[in-house]
């Protein structure tokens, strides 16, 4: 009887010996690329499938394309790296690509064999790089500007707002029209990219998140304490749903696609979504209304990277740059994401001068990115939790004068114990 | 003879749980140390591909957590905190209605069979589908909480439940919902198990129904109790999907530890520290499991 219980065992174990040796044996001539779901699916998936075969046809590599939600990607990328197995070629946010390549898990690429530094948005080149190398490649950008509703600004009698003091009399306008809450819908505490809101008012004000030498916290400072209350009293003054602390950026969006609120600050990736959901939805873009102290954006995109455990590091560089030829990529910002393209090359373009997408090109001159450092992510989840501890106040009913210099302070403590960290 | 069989029996049977041995071996025991082993690590963002690397610093990572001058430390006791609170309303509250609707069941009715399927809804349901719902039914907008309340002149204005104070009473109320058919269901089993004789000789001797449920109903029901204790202590603590799903990214004060060791190990990537809560969390779970298993069968031996 075990006699046969051992040759049952030895059986199984045979048999997946067998089946591993087949899928090693069969990864050579394929690579798997990961990205988030930039476009629609309906449109993203078909374009994607035509340019792997188009890629297969050329180099006999077939790419296993799949698509990962922001929500997971952060996981699965990390996995990836930390067991060097799951994808050989990725999408990263811009905002990731430093703390990733600070893990050791990513190819350190030589950007010159992609056209060099001068051939991207400068910004975008400098959210690839972490201590002066390269460890991806730019692919596209995003800057974050006003959207507001033609036909309600018209019927309120106003005119866009040019800086943070107009936005708040022109709000006051809409809600005596439309009622409280229809001036603004704002991303809240469930919005995993809030910072990104709030640094755009940040930098507005004249404050920073880190000092220049990126060794201290000074977010905390006047500048901050002002632009963090400006965005809050835009749901205690009535201008912004009170429901908008427990909102996501889609939440947010949706209210604004769906014409019940007057303004938004979005990315150009929303006009995908409008286009689908509410073609008839008159709406304008313009630059985010200066602050005290002028002018700012965020400037984010995602990058290309090359997993350094991979197998098939030549093909995969060879994928990035079958993406990045120009006629793929004016495809793919301009018809299918509406991102912006990282390319200077690509943005030259006269499509990028005309209508909306002029507005965005001028505010990415000015955007700004965040630090390329290792413990990026710390620091912007702790800015983010005392945040959402600001927006808890608001919603208990604690909220005082005091109440943001209090979390920013907290924060502040704690971004510079990680900056200690810092490498 | 005799002997000779039962021995060769017993390595039989060690071959037949080889598999398992080897399974539990690989899939539980071997990380579990391996997890205790990195909890001694300063592993992060700088070693995640070469973690051999990481610094060792013994019970640092532990000194971190309950120093009380880290602010990890801090939202890890609060992490605690939240869950015993937790548990502490959503298992008694759950057993109450449970064992209510248990004790209609075990009436002879029309539709019996139909109504005892129809309370398990709530328990099959999948956790991403059921909190997802309650998501909605909690949204300060257009939720159906705020709705009612409203229509009904409780409030005077919708009130935001999933962020702030509210937030873990949100949780609650929807766990509640969710965990109670499983009592029921156990309860229901058990008092099935009752012989009707013992009810009948106390009607004989005059005793009332609530002499009847005290002591008739829930002594024999002691033994499913505390096995359904049992199994709500080790869930409460697992507590995960409906924190997760119901206040996604605004979790803010109401972290319970699977939420915080999820974020500190995975997003922050501090592998290190999320070991050393991981640990500690079992070591709570085996504490309390123990003090139950132990009353347990001090129970069984007293009856």
């Amino acid at each position: 009887m075990s006699k046969r219980v051992r040759t049952v065992f030895l059986g199984i174990v045979l048999s997946l010996v067998l089946l591993t040796s087949l899928a090693v044996s069969g990864q050579s001539k394929s690579i798997t690329f990961w990205l988030m779901p930039n476009a629609p699916d309906d449109t993203h998936i078909p374009w994607l499938e035509q340019k792997a075969a188009a890629f297969q046809a050329k180099t006999g590599v077939k790419v296993n394309v799949e698509i990962i939600g922001w929500d997971v990607a952060w996981q699965r990328i990390t996995t990836a790296i930390a067991t060097g197995e799951g994808a050989d070629v990725f999408q990263v946010g811009t905002t990731w690509n430093p703390q990733l390549a600070a893990t050791g898990g990513l190819e350190e690429i030589k950007i010159n064999e992609f056209g060099g530094k001068n051939a991207f948005m400068n910004a975008n080149y400098v959210s690839t790089t972490y201590k002066n190398k390269s460890y991806g490649v730019p692919w596209f950008a995003e800057t974050r500007a006003l959207f507001y509703n033609v036909d309600m600004f018209k019927k309120a009698g106003v005119q866009p707002p040019k800086t943070h003091d107009e936005l708040y009399k022109v709000a006051e306008k809409i809600v005596a029209t439309y009622g409280e809450g229809s001036a603004i819908a704002l991303a809240g505490t469930n919005a995993h990219d809030i910072l990104h809101n709030w640094t755009i008012i940040l930098w507005a004000n004249g404050g920073d998140l880190l000092t220049k030498d990126n060794k201290m916290a000074m977010f905390n400072n006047d500048a901050g304490v002002k632009a963090m209350q400006w965005y809050v009293d835009l749901v205690r003054r009535g201008y912004a749903s009170k429901a908008c602390a427990e909102y996501d950026q889609n939440q947010a969006d949706a209210a604004f696609i769906n014409g019940n609120v007057a303004m938004c600050y979005m990315g150009p990736w929303n006009i995908a979504g409008i286009e689908q959901q509410n073609p008839g939805l008159n709406y304008g873009v313009v630059e985010p209304p200066a602050g005290p102290k002028g002018k700012a954006s965020f400037s984010g995109g995602s990058n290309l990277v090359v997993l350094k455990a991979s197998r098939n590091k030549a093909a995969a560089k060879e994928w990035i740059k079958f993406l990045l030829e120009k006629d793929n990529m004016v495809e793919y910002t301009k018809n299918l994401t509406h991102m912006l393209p990282a390319q200077v090359e690509v943005f030259a373009d006269p499509y990028y001068d005309s209508g909306v997408w002029k507005t965005f090109k001028t505010t990415l001159e000015y955007s700004t990115a965040y630090p390329p450092l290792a413990t990026w992510g710390d620091i912007e989840n702790i800015v983010k939790q005392e945040f959402v501890n600001v927006l808890s106040e608001y919603v208990d009913g604690t909220y005082n004068d005091n109440t943001v210099k209090k979390h920013l302070d907290a924060a502040a403590d704690r971004v510079n114990d990680v900056l200690k960290r810092e490498r | 003879m005799g002997m000779l069989s039962k021995a060769k029996g017993t390595r039989r049977a060690y071959w037949f749980i080889l598999p398992a041995a080897l399974c539990m071996l690989f899939v539980h025991f071997i990380p579990i140390i391996w997890g205790a082993y990195i909890s001694l690590l300063d592993l992060d963002v700088y070693t995640l591909t070469q973690w051999t690397s990481a610094p060792f610093v013994k019970l640092g990572n532990y000194i971190k957590l309950f120093s009380g001058k880290f602010a990890v430390g801090q939202r890890f006791l609060r992490s605690v905190y939240n869950v015993f609170v937790y548990g502490l309303v959503t298992i008694p509250t759950g057993y109450i209605i449970g064992l209510l609707v248990a004790l209609l069941l075990n009436r002879n009715f029309v539709g019996r069979t139909f109504v005892r399927g129809i309370i398990l809804l709530p328990y099959i349901t999948p956790d991403s589908v059921a909190y997802n719902v309650w998501r909605f039914i909690f949204q300060a907008r257009i939720g159906l909480v705020n709705k009612y309340l409203l229509k009904f002149g409780l409030i005077q204005e919708p009130l935001v439940w999933l962020v702030g104070k509210r937030a873990l009473t949100a949780v609650i109320i929807a766990s509640i919902w969710k965990g109670w058919p499983f009592a029921c269901l156990i309860l229901l089993a058990g008092l099935q198990g009752i012989p009707a004789e013992l009810y009948e000789a106390a009607k004989i001797d005059g005793a009332s129904v609530w002499q009847q449920f005290k002591m008739i109903t829930l002594p024999m029901l002691a033994p499913v109790t505390k096995t359904l204790l049992l199994l709500n202590v080790i869930w409460n603590f697992h507590a995960y999907n409906q924190f997760y799903i119901l206040l996604g990214g605004s979790v803010g004060e109401a972290h319970v530890p699977s939420t915080f060791i999820m974020q500190e190990a995975f997003t922050n990537l501090h592998y290190g520290m999320g070991s050393a809560m991981s640990v500690v969390l079992m070591i709570l779970i085996v504490i309390l499991i123990a003090i139950l298993l132990r009353s347990k069968r001090r129970a069984s031996y007293e009856s």
